[in-house]
């Protein structure tokens, strides 16, 4: 890829990512462990809806040729323990990959401490100390490029996300969408408000169905744009090796570059950026130590929450679809243990 | 104005951390009780209120005090 096609796409792509991240508080960690926590259903819902568009989009993008699928292949015993590694890390750290990379945007110092984690853990695991700790956990392999549906074919691999993705959206807008827009009707209340359209756009939180049609839209546009899933913690080992081995700066670390600077522009525009520091000094050590457990998942099961489940599981990698239950059951185990066990 | 019985602040604190705090809190305060909330975190104070809202506390206000900034009153049910 040319490096500036790379910089520009890069960080336009970026860019707008980080903006609806941080607008639609768009964070795994949050959606995952809030269903076992909270029972708030919302941001797990938003992940839903974007899988199902990103089903759509890239099934219509393989269709014209514009894009390549490439499902990972099948390593069961990577996905398992690398996913639940992250899952856990992730609830350390307070934020996924990509919770944490935009919450850095936002000011919150905690989090690029666990980015410095995140960094640091991927970078010992692909080829530092822990790396024959991967290369044993990533031996095994299944099939070559294994898919809900089998061995992924160029043709009837993307018809199948087509149906997926078309039920995934139809089922939701009819369980969950229908009751709330009857109830607008009926009302007669407009269903979109036009009058104060900046002040939704820029200002407010989204509703978590417009965060997962933006979050889909977007990444199936960096699919486009790269002929690649988009990836968090590979762009920040790219930004690592940039300033301490002289390699060049790729689309990926650009993408981190962008969402951090649309972060950054939405949280200010929201009134929401501030350098912000945990109160205890141990809540940065923890947060490092998940950062650090999170590389060493990210890498291990070929891929964070982004790459395996926004990237892998749109495609019905089998890969992605274990990797990302793994990192959701994870994060259920991490949260129970530090916040719903002996709690009173 | 409504009496302040009890303040929990919770700035700097890492997500989750405002909520679980907040939900922990309220189960120890008596009915009718009013209860502000300090947070600095936004998710957690557009997810307070409702949380609050979805054990039954009234929600009295959520002011926006400073640039990430919000206090939340709720009134214990």
């Amino acid at each position: 890829m040319d490096f500036v096609y790379a910089l520009v796409a890069g960080l336009i792509i970026g860019a707008i990512f980080g903006f609806i991240l941080q607008r639609g508080r768009f964070c795994m960690n949050s959606a995952f462990r809030d269903i076992l926590l909270l029972k708030d259903y919302k941001l797990a819902k938003a992940v839903t809806v974007s899988l199902a568009v990103l089903m759509v989009g890239f099934a219509i993008f393989a269709f014209g040729g514009i894009i390549t699928l490439s499902p990972k292949p099948f390593k069961p015993i990577a996905a398992i323990v690398g996913g639940l590694v992250f899952g856990i890390g992730m609830v350390f750290a307070g934020g996924c990959a990509s919770g944490t990379t935009y919450r850095v945007g936002e000011g919150m110092m905690g989090s690029f401490v666990a980015a410095i984690g995140l960094t640091v853990g991927a970078l010992m695991t692909a080829g530092g100390v822990l790396s024959d700790v991967k290369v044993a956990l990533q031996s095994i392999t299944v099939g070559t490029k294994l898919t809900l549906f089998g061995e992924y074919d160029a043709l009837i691999t993307p018809i199948f996300m087509l149906i997926i993705g078309i039920v995934g959206l139809v089922l939701m807008f009819y369980f969950w969408g229908w009751s709330a827009l009857k109830r607008k009707l009926d009302a007669k209340e407009p269903l979109i408000k036009t009058d104060n359209f900046v002040e939704s756009a820029f200002k407010k939180g989204y509703p978590w169905w417009v965060t997962g049609i933006l979050i889909g839209l977007i990444l199936t546009a960096g699919f486009v744009a790269s002929n690649g899933v988009v990836g968090i913690t590979g762009g920040w080992m790219n930004i690592s090796n940039w300033l301490t081995s002289g390699s060049l700066l790729a689309w990926t670390g650009f993408i981190i570059f962008g969402i951090l600077i649309g972060a950054m522009v939405s949280a200010i525009i929201s009134k929401e950026f501030k350098f912000r520091l945990p109160k205890e000094g141990l809540t940065l050590l923890k947060q490092f130590f998940g950062g650090l457990l999170m590389g060493f998942g990210a890498v291990t099961a070929l891929g964070c929450n982004i790459t395996n489940i926004l990237g892998g599981v749109p495609q019905l990698s089998l890969h992605s679809i274990l990797a990302g239950a793994c990192i959701m059951f994870g994060s259920w185990i991490a949260a129970y243990f530090l916040f719903m066990w002996k709690k009173e | 104005m409504v009496d302040v019985t009890d303040t929990l602040d919770c700035s700097g604190d890492v997500c989750p951390y405002p909520d679980v705090k907040s939900k922990r809190k309220v189960k120890k305060m008596k009915s009718g009780e009013v209860l502000k909330i300090i947070v600095d975190y936004p998710l957690s104070a557009e997810r307070i209120p409702e949380t609050m809202q979805s054990l039954g506390h009234e929600v009295l206000s959520v002011d926006k005090t400073g640039t990430s900034a919000w206090e939340i009153l709720v009134k214990i049910k």
